[in-house]
């Protein structure tokens, strides 16, 4: 497994692990209307940031580590393609979500529902570079 | 009918005295791991890089790619 596909499935696990339990609290409790801000939810939101970025940091600093030695870790030609791909797959999503949260959505909802509609695309849009990723590598890429 | 590109990468490596997935990888600029997904034919490669590949065995470029219909399943 190369230190690219090494890393796009650290980014899909790290993003799954730190963001489910946050949408999943905040489907099921959602915060109250009209409360912006509201300081637990965006205590929440921040320790959730906070540990995703330590589990990418801490998953860096050791995919270097086991890398090294190994030559170079600049993309190649397959790597930029499936980048290419992968951030095209993120880009209409996160567009399908700008226009939902964004133009849609401000008729009928408000407060912390947009907030985290936004978020949610965000953070959707981010797993699913990753997730292209990880399958062209796995499954190949004829692009 | 469904074609596929083929290739004689892992003949030629074994014909170059078992040359090793890195070392053509470090010739034509590309990772071990994108030599083994081309031999596989996991990943078709830039006109660029198929020529390269050529060039390292001193073959034409139809003698390593081929263009062929795929196997029934």
């Amino acid at each position: 497994m190369s230190y690219r596909e090494k890393f796009a499935w650290l980014c899909l696990v790290a993003m799954l692990i730190a963001y489910t339990p946050y949408f999943v609290h905040a489907h099921l409790n959602p915060p109250p209307e009209g409360t912006l801000p509201d300081l637990s939810h965006m205590a929440r939101f921040g320790l959730t940031a906070a540990a995703h970025a330590i589990m990418v940091l801490i998953g860096l600093a050791y995919l270097r580590f086991a890398a090294r030695g190994e030559g170079p870790l600049k993309p190649d030609e397959r790597d930029r393609a499936i980048d290419r791909r992968s951030m095209q797959v993120g880009y209409w999503l996160l567009m399908i979500g700008l226009v939902v949260v964004g133009v849609i959505s401000p008729f009928t909802e408000s407060g912390w529902t947009l907030v985290n509609g936004a978020l949610f695309f965000l953070v959707l849009s981010e797993t699913a570079r990753s997730l292209v990723a990880v399958w062209s590598y796995r499954r190949g890429w004829h692009g | 009918m469904d074609r596929r590109l083929t290739n004689q990468i892992r003949t030629l490596r074994f014909l170059a005295g078992e040359m090793s997935q890195a070392e053509l990888g470090e010739k034509i600029g590309v990772t071990r791991q994108t030599v083994a997904a081309i031999e596989a034919g996991k990943y078709s490669p830039s006109l660029e890089t198929a020529f390269r590949i050529a060039e390292v065995f001193g073959k034409p470029l139809e003698e390593v790619f081929s263009w062929n219909a795929s196997p029934p399943p």
